[in-house]
């Protein structure tokens, strides 16, 4: 169905653009938080995640009692889901997916597959509409046929995939992180919540884990806490040693370094439920430490300089001019985030015609400044003005440059005035840039004089 | 007093997306300004030209005639002499594809006039359509009868080197223009200006470079430049013009701006007495090659006539047709006509050498000459004519012929024009696609920054989109908030952009031939389709310049009709063309007196169909007026049910008479005799405002001209209180006043001159003798020409069927890739459908199976090898149930075919290999039911000819009491029934009170009428419906014409799902569902309709 037809159904039809990128975000999201059932977590598109709970379920009661753990989770984060715990995760996906749900006993997949609607081979369109004409309607009407024959007609893919919902073939997940080297964790029955006594419960957990390292006469060099909040959001610290390393009290010093200068510091929220410490890389003890990295000091003074102040002052309050594309001068220079990358200005400057007098000065007023002046009508330039308190006799003009507002950016009622813009003069030499405020006449009866800029 | 002033560099609106006013808008402001005189000039481009030159004629005409309205109040502002006086110079702006500056030309006389254009069409040619791509060496070979105004880009470096080569090039002939547009260093630049003009002698001209009338105008550039770059106002910065000082000044603000070049103002005098040309001079001449050596074109044209005429009345010549042809033949040559005629008569020939069926239009089907030559088919010894509606002496404008051809074999006599002609001598002419509500408001609001969605419901907000005005309580039905200021905003622009055009475009088949060249006439390009070319101005400017143009139109009907005519001959032995059909034959009234129309030209929609059991036509000339009747201007005229209570005679016929003061009491008798005193047609409506309302000759000729231009609706209102007042003051009624004004309003959107009707009704009438003694010609040679007409295939084939036509199915040892007659056993001709009717058949496969079938095919693999298939055709095949003479069926065939391998047409040894593949055991698949080939056929066929979805469905809709079509239209007036099928189409006519559906089961069509308020209720039920199922109350009319009037609506859609678990029938809807098809009377042709959409997925 077109858009088109949706609204011709339901005018008032609300309409929101899909968004994949949001949504696979939020897909990572939901499996970092299903990684506290099992470190083997995939996405399983569309919409999908496939958890890997081999070996886990009985931490959790048993394949029913994880798969009511993990559905409560869910819905605790207001997700309604359809699970389904097979042998094989093309069983599981099809159950969830097209079937009933629920728990198959081990090596039963293909009693509780056979009833799939052919739907669950999620085969292209023509294929599955090959299979209805041919008047094989579930997988068990395929289960019973000859498979040369039908491998013929509907194609190995097709068939492998049968195979694998019916638990005859298995197939492995790829999980989304690599499994660390060492892995230890820490479940509480309440939600953890008092930051101060973080340290009482990462260092026992270090010591556990280090002591597993000590067995294989391993060091880690990258280690990563992670703290599962109860809302489903997951933090994790990462954090890195030059040589490898056992010592508990310099790991819990180096965590404590990171934990300090994070811009957003860790925030237990209604409280942690898991606590993991893990080794990404570990490696024997023994070998030789190599150099630190360093960065080039020839490198990006300018960025660095930005980067300090920002430090120091904080990133909103360091910032530069950047163009923009407008014929409105009061408009013309716009701040930007000096750190932003200066490769998309908002514009460019214009650049002066060779051989020509720059129009603008250097100087601007803002706001410009009100001056008393005598000027020919309807559109001459000033012959004398007065501008705090001193009288300046114009003795060249040019212009006007005449800028009209820029209509389309005006509320309601409040207009602008289109300005004519003269470069003067006086008698000094001194060089002043004005402006009238309104064409006389049409937009106003008395226009208003400004001095907007100085030339240098 | 300042010295006289005329801006030379003006842009129109078709410097497209550039220039914010109209050409007429030009010109008039200038006047108005106080210039005496304006240069048009568009970016390498004329079209905007001929409407500043109608404008201004158009003024000076009314300057000698004052007409009520639109000019009045400028007219007061000017003494007529500044009028005459004020002259028009009209040129091109040269852009060049290289770093050469923008030149502005302007052709010095008749022969500059050719250079030019012919120099924009080398232009046009090298580039794709829409693009021009010059260089200054084109201009060099060109240069002479040609002024040239220089304008200089920002940077200076390059132009006196420039202005000497094209010195060099014209001496005398070429100027610099200066323009002080306030960009604060306008005095320095003028003088370095001054300085180059000095050095280079080169008179400096002061100009404006406007690219509106006034001031106000800036914003409407803005939004366009944003348009045209495709960036919203925000982003647009730089690319906007700074101030709004490009318009149209007075002489004493130029003078003002120019002191210190007053001589550069003075120059404008000089360029504008150096220009000798005036669009008056294009004079045009028709091509004489059908003129046989050493004849005079009239003497050709005469004996041509007189020979035909002998042919056409093998009898004898009525004296009454003897007479009209004298009187024909000597205003032709009064106003020298004859080449023209001939030229028609030349094309028509072609056609008939060709084989291709062709016949006049339009108003020429008032003419016994066109008669007697073939292009037109109303039989003047049977018909009154009205020559003078096709050429007068009075109104001079060139005649208008328009032939219909074969829609599928039109662009063979296209391209035989352009080869006979040559490109440069023959060209299509231009539409102007202009802006409207849809269009405007999409790119407006992106300007705006406004979300697609936003602007898809303000473009949505109108049934058919077809208005020339946004009404705000339309916004407000879209959910939308009109208040919003963005929204105001855009649609505030929205409408002022209404009418600005947005590019050229071809018309459907005009065509421009010259003697000379024509590309000396206007510039030529090429359309958007391969092989064609067009000129750049369209009708309303050829019009205006006099030069005659040619209409070949493409009509479906005469397509299918030239196949029943093959058919004819091949089946049943007889000869037959448009001209040897039996008139007056009886079954064929009787047969459309019941209704009975589906298929025919034109009487085939839903509101034709109810009108023929009450107009119950029993003579070519019923035909004629009901095919006008079911229109936009008698139907909004009120004149419809008048017309038929007066010929059921249960109303007298009288005729609205003056004040006896007045004139005679029977004036409009002679007037609207022949409708029974109701005006029906286009020319009883004018001849009634001169009649009745005394509008003189140039008034009526106005009126007439308000009337056939949509784009004149503005105007026709002038005309109301005029003819209103007029005939009320000569003692009419008021209110048949009012009533006769409005039925003139109809026509202005869309109304039928009689001329024009009797040419549809002929055909109206050859189809339906068709379809009444040969209906399976009939329905193949339909189902051979689609897609056209209102109906799906389904929906012909069942019709067909219900005429005890024997429709067999598409089999791959019987049918053809077209669909073909069969001589049954009884000796009837069947009808057996052909690949084209299956999804996913191609055309040369089809053909293949057909050439390689020298014996029939025995099994899948024999036909794969034999017409070398490839998997995918054989499945498609297969899945059209097409292999029943191999005792396979669908399930069987498919399970056989998908064995194949699914590559290229087999290999010689890999099909012999196919059929040796092992024996396979019986994979015992269950047998397929009704309902689910019922379902497939509609998936792959889009029709079945094994039962209707609905009697697969009965046995249910039975259970719930639901009774069938037929039973719904048995029951008496105001019975409530509840009736259920699928939707064939919906509509909503005119005003859009009501919703039309008609509904078709297994025993019928059911109509059903929604009205607008329950519409709104049942909106979900009645856009997503494929099968309805309404409760409502029987309507029926003396006639027998049954509706149900719908009081709820439920959407039984699922049921279809019925048929089979697992396939559902695709409903195809009629092509003639607005819904899903709007069709805008003007915008599209029903023939460009686009194709159904092939398949949706339910899922």
């Amino acid at each position: 169905m077109t858009l088109a037809d949706a609204k011709a159904r339901a005018p008032h039809l609300a309409v929101a653009q899909a968004d994949a990128e949001a949504d696979e975000r939020l897909m990572l999201r939901l499996a970092a938080f299903c990684e506290q059932f099992t470190p083997l977590v995939a996405l399983d598109p569309p919409c999908g995640l496939m958890l890997d709970a081999t070996g886990c379920a009985h931490l959790f009661g048993g394949d029913a009692a994880l798969r009511t753990s993990v559905l409560q989770a869910m819905a605790r984060l207001s997700f309604t889901g359809r699970a389904a715990v097979a042998g094989t995760p093309d069983a599981a996906r099809a159950l969830a997916r097209f079937g009933a749900e629920g728990v198959t006993p081990p090596g039963e997949d293909e009693i509780f597959a056979r009833p799939l609607s052919i739907a669950a081979l999620e085969a292209p369109r023509e294929t599955s509409v090959a299979l209805t004409r041919a008047g094989l309607a579930t997988l068990g009407d395929l289960a019973d046929r000859s498979s040369a024959a039908l491998t013929a007609r509907f194609g190995d893919e097709t068939m492998r995939r049968l195979t694998r919902i019916l638990g005859r073939e298995d197939a492995r997940i790829t999980p989304l992180r690599v499994l660390p080297d060492c892995m230890v964790e820490r479940r509480f029955a309440e939600p953890f919540l008092d930051l101060s006594a973080i340290e009482h419960v990462l260092r026992p957990l270090i010591a556990e884990a280090m002591g597993l390292l000590e067995k294989r006469g391993q060091g880690g060099r990258a280690f990563e806490a992670r703290f599962f909040r109860t809302d489903g959001a997951v933090r994790a610290l990462c954090f890195e040693t030059g040589a490898p390393s056992r010592n508990v009290e310099a790991l819990l010093r180096l965590f404590r370094l990171k934990a300090d200068s994070l811009a957003d510091p860790l925030d237990p929220g209604y409280g942690f439920d898991v606590i993991r410490f893990g080794v990404l890389n570990a490696e024997t003890l023994a070998q030789s430490q190599i150099g630190f990295e360093r960065r080039d000091a020839q490198d990006g003074d300018f960025a660095d300089l930005v980067d300090r102040l920002a430090a120091r002052f904080g990133r909103e309050r360091v910032l530069r001019f950047a163009a923009r594309d407008t014929h409105d001068p009061l408009r013309a220079a716009a701040y930007v985030d000096a750190a932003a990358s200066p490769s998309s200005p908002p514009g460019a400057w214009p650049k002066p015609e060779p051989g020509e007098p720059p129009l603008r000065p250097l100087f601007l007023f803002d706001p410009p400044q009100p001056i008393e002046t005598m000027a020919e009508t309807p559109d001459g330039p000033p012959m004398h003005f007065k501008w705090r308190r001193v009288r300046h006799l114009i003795a060249r003009a040019e212009g006007p440059e005449r800028i009209a507002p820029e209509w389309w950016r005006n509320a309601a009622g409040a207009r602008r005035r289109t300005r004519d813009y003269y470069r003067l003069e006086d008698r000094d030499g001194r060089r002043f840039w004005v402006f009238r405020e309104g064409l006389y006449e049409s937009e106003t009866a008395a226009p208003r004089w400004f001095l907007h800029g100085l030339f240098a | 007093m300042s010295p006289p002033f005329a801006e030379l560099v003006a842009a129109t609106n078709f410097s497209f997306l550039r220039g914010a006013s109209h050409p007429s808008d030009m010109a008039l402001t200038a006047l108005l300004r106080g210039q005496n005189g304006i240069g048009i000039a568009d970016r390498n481009s004329v079209a905007g030209v001929v409407r500043a030159y109608a404008a201004l004629k158009d003024l000076r005409e009314n300057l000698r005639d004052p007409p009520a309205g639109d000019h009045a109040a400028l007219l007061a502002q000017l003494d007529a002499g500044r009028i005459e006086s004020f002259k028009l110079i009209v040129g091109a702006r040269l852009v060049f594809a290289d770093e050469t500056p923008d030149i502005v030309v302007y052709p010095q006389n008749r022969d500059g006039w050719g250079r030019l254009t012919r120099l924009l069409t080398t232009g046009n040619l090298r580039a794709r359509k829409g693009e021009c791509h010059l260089y200054v060496d084109d201009l060099a070979q060109a240069a002479r009868d040609l002024l040239l105004i220089v304008m200089p880009s920002r940077h200076l470096a390059r132009l006196p080197s420039t202005l000497a080569r094209l010195n060099d090039l014209a001496q005398g002939d070429v100027w610099l223009g200066a323009t002080m547009p306030r960009r604060g260093d306008d005095r320095r630049r003028l003088a370095r200006l001054k300085d180059i003009a000095a050095r280079t002698q080169t008179p400096l001209l002061a100009t404006n470079d406007a690219l509106y009338a006034d001031s106000g105008q800036r914003d409407l550039q803005d939004v366009m430049t944003c348009i045209r770059e495709g960036v919203t106002l925000a982003q647009a910065g730089r690319r906007l013009e700074v101030n709004a000082e490009r318009h149209l000044k007075t002489p004493d603000e130029m003078a003002r701006l120019f002191t210190e070049a007053p001589e550069a103002i003075e120059e404008t005098q000089c360029f504008l007495a150096r220009v000798d040309f005036s669009l008056d001079q294009l004079k045009y001449e028709y091509p004489d090659e059908p003129v046989p050596p050493g004849r005079n074109p009239q003497e050709w044209l005469e004996e041509l006539t007189w020979r035909h005429a002998a042919m056409r009345y093998p009898d004898g010549v009525p004296e009454k047709v003897e007479k009209l042809l004298r009187e024909e033949l000597a205003l032709i040559e009064t106003l020298d006509y004859a080449r023209y005629f001939l030229t028609i008569h030349d094309i028509v020939r072609i056609a008939e050498d060709k084989g291709i069926l062709c016949q006049g239009r339009g108003s020429a089907a008032n003419s016994a000459v066109c008669y007697v030559l073939g292009v037109t088919c109303v039989d003047p010894a049977e018909n009154d004519l009205l020559f003078a509606r096709f050429i007068s002496q009075e109104r001079k404008e060139p005649p208008d012929i328009d032939v219909d051809f074969e829609h599928e074999r039109r662009e063979e006599i296209i391209q035989h024009i352009y080869g006979k002609y040559g490109r440069e001598r023959a060209g299509l002419v231009a539409t102007v696609i202009s802006y409207r509500p849809r269009s405007a408001i999409r790119e407006v609001g992106k300007v705006f920054g406004l979300t697609e969605d936003v602007t898809a419901a303000l473009a949505g907000m109108q049934w058919g989109s077809w208005g020339s005005d946004i009404p705000l309580a339309y916004v407000r039905q879209t959910g939308l908030d009109p208040e919003n200021p963005v929204i105001r905003r855009a649609i505030h622009f929205a409408k002022r952009l209404l009418g600005f055009p947005r590019h050229l475009s071809q018309h459907v088949g005009g065509f421009v031939l010259a003697r000379g060249r024509l590309d000396e006439l206007t510039p030529i390009a090429n359309a958007a389709m391969p092989e064609r070319t067009f000129i750049e101005w369209d009708k309303d400017d050829i019009d205006a310049l006099g030069l005659m143009k040619v209409d070949v139109l493409a009509l479906g009907m005469l397509t299918c009709i030239r196949k029943c005519f093959d058919y004819l001959r091949a089946h049943e032995g007889k000869d037959m063309g448009l001209a040897d059909v039996p008139a007056d034959d009886r079954a064929t009234y009787d047969m459309l007196c019941r209704g009975d129309s589906i298929g025919v030209f034109q009487v085939e929609s839903r509101a034709q169909m109810n009108m023929l059991p009450r107009l119950k036509p029993r003579e070519f000339y019923d035909l004629v007026i009901q095919v006008a009747i079911v229109r936009p201007g008698p139907i909004q005229g009120n004149m419809v049910h008048p017309y038929l209570r007066r010929r059921s005679g249960s109303e007298p016929v009288i005729y609205p008479s003056p004040a006896p003061e007045h004139g005679p009491a029977d004036e409009l008798r002679k007037v609207l005799e022949k409708t029974k005193g109701v005006p029906l047609f286009q020319e009883q409506a004018m001849k009634l405002a001169m009649v009745a309302a005394k509008f003189s000759d140039v008034e009526a000729n106005r009126l007439r001209r308000a009337m056939a231009t949509f784009r004149n609706v503005g105007t026709i209102h002038q005309f109301e209180s005029m003819m209103v007042e007029r005939m009320a003051a000569r003692g009419y009624d008021r209110a048949f006043a009012q009533s006769c004004f409005e039925q003139i309003k109809g026509f202005g959107s869309y109304g039928f001159p009689e001329s024009h009707a009797a040419s549809f009704a002929k055909l109206v009438y050859v189809s339906s003798w068709i379809k009444c003694h040969h209906p399976a010609i009939f329905a193949c040679a339909l189902l051979n020409s689609q897609p056209m007409g209102f109906y799906a295939p389904a929906q012909i084939v069942r019709d067909a069927r219900e005429h005890g036509v024997d429709v067999r199915a598409v089999d791959v040892n019987f049918s053809e890739w077209d669909n073909r007659l069969e001589r049954a056993d009884n000796g009837d001709l069947a009808l057996r459908l052909g690949f084209r009717q299956a999804d996913g058949v191609h055309e040369n496969e089809g053909y293949r199976i057909v050439d390689a079938r020298t014996k029939p095919y025995d099994s899948v693999e024999d036909l794969a090898r034999r017409a070398a298939l490839n998997g995918a055709t054989m499945r498609a095949l297969a899945d059209a149930d097409a292999f029943r003479s191999l005792q396979s069926d669908r399930r069987d065939a498919l399970w056989a075919v998908r064995r194949l391998p699914d590559a290229k047409p087999l290999p010689l040894f890999a099909a012999a290999d196919a059929r040796e593949l092992a024996r396979e055991e019986d994979p015992l698949l269950p047998k397929m039911s009704l309902g689910e080939h019922v379902a497939a056929d509609y998936q792959t066929l889009r029709l079945s000819l094994k039962a209707h979805p609905m009697a697969v469905l009965r046995p249910i809709f039975t259970r719930e009491r639901i009774i069938t079509c037929a039973e719904v239209s048995a029951l008496t007036d105001g019975a409530f029934a509840r009736g259920a099928g699928v939707v064939l189409v919906r509509q909503r006519p005119g005003q859009g009170n009501a919703i039309f559906v008609t509904l078709e089961d297994e025993t019928g069509i059911l109509n059903i009428v929604i009205w607008a308020r329950l519409f709104e209720r049942y909106r979900r039920e009645t856009m997503a419906s494929r099968l309805m199922l309404v409760e409502g109350r029987v309507q029926k009319s003396p006639e027998n014409v049954v509706h149900l009037m719908a009081q709820r609506i439920i959407d039984r859609s699922g049921d279809l799902n019925r048929l089979s678990e697992a396939h559902r029938p695709e409903i195809v809807l009629s092509r003639a569902d607005e819904l899903i098809h709007p069709q805008h009377p003007r915008s599209r042709h029903p023939r460009d309709v686009r194709i159904l959409p092939k398949s949706r997925d339910f899922h």
